[in-house]
C-alpha cells in the first residue's frame, strides 16, 4: 500500500489541504506547482506575476477545497482553471496586449510539442494536440489568443490586424474543429 | 419580448466558442446567456466547448517554480512545513492515527483556531467525504458537512487471516457513521465487501470496493445499525473472510 503522501490521490491531498493539514498541504503544493507556474508563466509571461499568480491560485484552492465537486472535473483541471483565471485577469490589469503576436509561434510549438510518448497517445488530449497544430496557423493563432490568453475577439482582430467578423470566425471555426477531436462522442451526435 | 431573447441557435453558434472561453462581452454576451436560458441544446454545445477550453489549458506546459516556491506558499496559508518524521514516512492512515495524539497543528491564517481534536475529525471528515464524492465510495454525497465537535473516532487494524496487518479502519461516529480504510493485502485483487458487526452480533454489509495489486482506499458512510459497532470484516468475491478488526476509541 502507499506509504507517502505522494501516493495519495489528488482529491485526498486536496480534502488535506482544506481541513489545513500541513503535510497534505505541503504534498498538494508539490504535486501540483509544476502545473500552476506553467500555466501562470506562459499567460503572464514573467517569472514575477507568475509566481504571485500561482500563489494566489493555491490560496484559492485552499479557501475552496470543501466546494470542490470530482463530479464536475478533476483536481487538476479545476486548479488549472483556477490559475488561468488568475492570470488573465493579472495580464488584463496591466496591459490592452495580453500577448506579442511574435511571441505566439513559439507559444503554439510548446503547446503543440510531440515527443515520441506523446506523438504515441492515443488518449483525447494526444488528439486535441494534434488536430491544434493541424489547424491553418491562422485559426490556430485566434483560438491561443482567445483561449490561453483570453483575448476577445476584438482585441485579436486589433491584433492580428483583420476585420472583427474575420477574428469571431476563426475563434468558432477552430474551436469547432479542436472540440470534434476532443470530445469526438458529443461530436458525433449532432 | 425583450431584445436580449431574439438571438436563435444558429445566431448563437456563431458566439458559442467566444462564451465558452470567456472572451464574449457586452451586449453579445447578455444575449448569449438569455438563449442559454431557454435552449438546452445550446447549452449542451457550450459545456463541450468549454471542455475543450478546458483541454486547451491541459496543454500548457509544466513548469517548476523558482526555489522556495513551496515554502512561501505554505507560509501565504499559515502553515508550517512539517519537519522529517517518522509521520512523514507513514501511510496516511497510520498518520491520521498520529494526528488523534498529537496537539493540534497550526491552524491557517484568517481561520479561527480549532481544538485540537475537531480538527482532526473535520480533517477526517473532509477527506473522507472528498473520497466518497470522488466516486471511490458507494454513495455520491458533497463534501462540506462538518462533525460536530467531540464526535468519537475510532481505528483498528485489519488482521488478515493469518494475523498479519493488512490495513486501517477509522469509524467516526457523529451524527451520521462514516467509515474509512485503507488495505494493504497482497494478493487480495479484485471487488471487496465491507461488513460491520454490531453489539448484538448482527451483520450489515456497508458496501464494496476493489483492490488492485492488493492495495485500497475507500470511505462511505454506515447503514444505520441498531447499538455500537465492535468489529468490520472484509468479505473476498468467493464469500471468503480476508481481514477482521476490531475498534477501539481514542
Amino acid at each position: 500500500m502507499g506509504t507517502s503522501t505522494d501516493q495519495q490521490p489528488d482529491e485526498t491531498l486536496l480534502a488535506g489541504l482544506g481541513a489545513g493539514d500541513a503535510e497534505l498541504s505541503l504534498a498538494f503544493v508539490r504535486r501540483f506547482q509544476g502545473l500552476v507556474f506553467g500555466a501562470a508563466i506562459t499567460v503572464v509571461g514573467d517569472a514575477k506575476t507568475a509566481e504571485d499568480v500561482a500563489q494566489q491560485a493555491f490560496e484559492q484552492a485552499w479557501r475552496h477545497a470543501q466546494v470542490f465537486d470530482s463530479r464536475r472535473g478533476s483536481v487538476r483541471a479545476w486548479l488549472r482553471t483556477i490559475t488561468h483565471n488568475l492570470a488573465v485577469d493579472a495580464v488584463r490589469a496591466r496591459t490592452a496586449t495580453p500577448v506579442d503576436p511574435d511571441d505566439l509561434p513559439a507559444i503554439l510549438a510548446a503547446v503543440t510539442d510531440t515527443p515520441e510518448r506523446v506523438a504515441e497517445a492515443h488518449d483525447n488530449a494526444a488528439e486535441l494536440r494534434r488536430t491544434l497544430a493541424g489547424l491553418p496557423e491562422p485559426q490556430a493563432r485566434a483560438v491561443a489568443m482567445a483561449g490561453i490568453y483570453g483575448m476577445t475577439a476584438q482585441q485579436i482582430a486589433d491584433s492580428e490586424h483583420i476585420p472583427l467578423g474575420t477574428a469571431k470566425t476563426r475563434i468558432r471555426d477552430g474551436m469547432q474543429k479542436l472540440r470534434a477531436a476532443y470530445l469526438p462522442e458529443e461530436a458525433g451526435n449532432e | 419580448m425583450s431584445e436580449l431573447n431574439e438571438m436563435g441557435c444558429h445566431e448563437f453558434s456563431d458566439v458559442a466558442a467566444e462564451l465558452a472561453l470567456g472572451v464574449l462581452t457586452g451586449r453579445e454576451r447578455a444575449q448569449a446567456l438569455a438563449h442559454l436560458d431557454h435552449c438546452a441544446s445550446c447549452r449542451e454545445k457550450v459545456r463541450e466547448l468549454t471542455a475543450t477550453g478546458e483541454g486547451l489549458l491541459g496543454l500548457l506546459p509544466s513548469v517548476e517554480p523558482p526555489a522556495g516556491f513551496e515554502a512561501r506558499v505554505m507560509d501565504r496559508l499559515g502553515l508550517s512545513a512539517p519537519a522529517p518524521s517518522p509521520a512523514r514516512q507513514a501511510s496516511w492512515a497510520s498518520r491520521l492515527a498520529l494526528l488523534g495524539r498529537k496537539p493540534a497543528r497550526r491552524a491557517p491564517a484568517g481561520q479561527a483556531r480549532l481544538a485540537g481534536r475537531t480538527r482532526r475529525v473535520l480533517a477526517l471528515a473532509a477527506v473522507t467525504l472528498a473520497i466518497v464524492a470522488a466516486g471511490l465510495g458507494g454513495w455520491a454525497l458533497r463534501p462540506g458537512t462538518s462533525a460536530p465537535a467531540g464526535a468519537p473516532l475510532s481505528s483498528a487494524t485489519l488482521l488478515s487471516a493469518s494475523h498479519q496487518a493488512a490495513g486501517k479502519i477509522f469509524l467516526y461516529e457523529g451524527s451520521s457513521r462514516w467509515l474509512y480504510m485503507s488495505v494493504d493485502m497482497p494478493g487480495g485483487d479484485g471487488t471487496v465487501t465491507c461488513e460491520v458487526e454490531s453489539q448484538d452480533g448482527h451483520i450489515t454489509t456497508v458496501g464494496s470496493f476493489s483492490l488492485t495489486d492488493g492495495h485500497g482506499y475507500w470511505g462511505s458512510p454506515v447503514p444505520p445499525v441498531h447499538g455500537s459497532l465492535t468489529g468490520a470484516r472484509l468479505i473476498g468475491p468467493g464469500g471468503t473472510v480476508l481481514a477482521t478488526a476490531s475498534f477501539h476509541s481514542y
